[in-house]
């Protein structure tokens, strides 16, 4: 199965990530439809069903955007093909600091 | 395409207001001491919509006035056929009769020390004046009005992924469509605005509606902030995030599509109803009950509520569509949902060929199919509380 392309959908050309519409398994090829075009990605570790899988390789206090839109900041850097949660991702909203 | 949209529906005349798409008997219970009795009265009588405020008149001061309000503004509802008011404090009772004496449906109130404060007598007095009200509603007719003289409520309640990838971009679709033919559509739900505020205000039709949005924005922010509340496992909740969304400012990229692309009209205070058709942004809570009953008391005669995981609350008084892009949830709940769009995902289904579905979905159900919500009795009306729910 490892072989087989799994889609994903991403919302703007220039997100940096894509949500997966299957379980993704490490070294599976992501296959991310932006409308017309698409990017594909080799996923480095599994990424659940409907969760996000990292574009390109993010920095640590980088921002990520999801349809144009900043959806936060890397708490921790993370790969290409990195699955990317709340546990390498905060928000930049209704903070203290 | 805004053009061509012509679709009506049978509906209930109004000689004040909008038509309806129910025509109740609302039970309006205004005190805690008659809350049981009015629950007993609703249940003995057909078609009757029970809302009840059992904090009656230990709500003071500033929170007293919205409130109230909102309770006249539900009884005002199109959906409102006629209304039995019940109430232990004479006082409210009276404001109450008097703020409603231009309704134009029948009114009824009934207080309590009017039967020696016996709530036996009360209770057989309001069921029987419920059921002469009943039998005279329901030998009204519907008559045909256009889809347009509709106001659509959109929420969305337990989102997931599939949310912001189908459902709310189609009810967003569906809302361009409606609103550029001429209806009337309302969003709420501030804290869902985070990160999506500047779209927002670029949408604005004058400043002061982008000035009010930021304010909006900010003090819901400042609420969070002032009370240590981190967003994430709140708004996000822990089910939304276990579902693959991460950040409230991720959540609100689909909540915000839910309300198009088109101007935003004006920004309204909880339950008040715009002026003029349009599309609104009502500031109010995130709280499903909470938000759902300030949309429906700005006169919203039916809701499109999104939903990924599930989530079965719907309105008492505005028949709620719910809507699902998730496959397995639309298996799993069929008791639930109404609306199954998750074929934009599995089949890549085009958005224009299921808004077609949808809205043929939405005039049935205005000309009186029911919802599964209505059919499993689930409706409810809860009012925000003011100090601020967030």
């Amino acid at each position: 199965m490892s072989n087989r392309r799994i889609p994903a959908i991403g919302l703007q050309v220039m997100d940096t990530v894509g949500v997966v519409l299957e379980p993704v398994s490490a070294s599976q090829e992501v296959v991310v439809q932006f409308g017309e075009t698409s990017v594909s990605v080799t996923a480095v570790e599994a990424v659940p069903k409907f969760h996000k899988i990292a574009l390109r390789d993010i920095a640590k206090g980088e921002e990520v955007t999801r349809s144009g839109t900043v959806i936060g900041e890397a708490s921790a850097a993370i790969p290409a093909g990195g699955w990317l949660h709340v546990h390498n991702l905060r928000s930049r909203r209704g903070r203290r600091d | 395409m805004n053009n061509s949209y012509q679709s009506t529906f049978q509906g209930f005349a109004r000689s004040v207001g909008r038509p309806g798409v129910r025509n109740y008997l609302l039970v309006l219970n205004l005190t805690g001491l008659t809350e049981r009795a009015a629950q007993r009265v609703a249940a003995q009588l057909a078609n009757a919509c029970l809302i009840s405020m059992p904090h009656g008149v230990a709500i003071t001061g500033a929170g007293e006035e919205p409130v109230d309000a909102t309770l006249l503004q539900l009884a005002r509802h199109a959906n409102v056929g006629a209304v039995l008011a019940l109430s232990a404090d004479r006082n409210k009772a009276a404001r109450f009769a008097e703020a409603l004496s231009d309704i134009g449906k029948p009114l009824d109130v009934l207080v309590l020390d009017s039967f020696h404060r016996d709530i036996a007598s009360f209770c057989e007095a309001a069921a029987a004046i419920g059921r002469d009200r009943v039998l005279m509603l329901s030998s009204q007719r519907r008559t045909p009005f256009a889809m347009t003289e509709l106001s659509l409520a959109v929420e969305c309640g337990m989102s997931d992924p599939t949310s912001g990838i189908a459902a709310n971009p189609l009810v967003g679709a569906f809302v361009d469509r409606f609103v550029g033919a001429g209806g009337t559509v309302i969003f709420g739900e501030t804290a869902e605005w985070l990160g999506l505020e500047n779209q927002l205000v670029e949408r604005s039709a004058c400043e002061s509606v982008g000035r009010r949005i930021l304010s909006a924005v900010r003090r819901r922010e400042d609420a969070a902030k002032a009370i240590g509340l981190d967003l994430t496992n709140n708004n996000p909740n822990k089910a939304n995030i276990d579902s693959g969304l991460t950040t409230i400012e991720d959540k609100a990229i689909g909540s915000v599509s839910k309300s198009g692309t088109l101007p935003i009209s004006g920004v309204l205070s909880y339950g008040e109803p715009p002026q003029e058709p349009g599309l609104y942004a009502m500031d109010g809570p995130s709280y499903t009950p909470e938000s759902l009953t300030g949309l429906v008391a700005a006169d919203t005669q039916m809701a499109l509520f999104t939903t990924g995981l599930g989530n079965s609350y719907v309105s008492a008084l505005a028949p709620t569509l719910k809507i699902t892009g998730n496959d397995q949830t639309a298996s799993k709940l069929r008791n639930q949902i109404d609306f199954d769009c998750s074929d934009i995902i599995t089949r890549n289904a085009r958005v224009p060929d299921v808004l077609g579905r949808l809205d043929r979905a939405l005039t049935d159900i205005a000309s009186g199919d029911l919802t599964r919500g209505e059919l499993m009795g689930e409706g409810n009306e809860v009012v925000a509380r003011f100090g601020e729910t967030l």
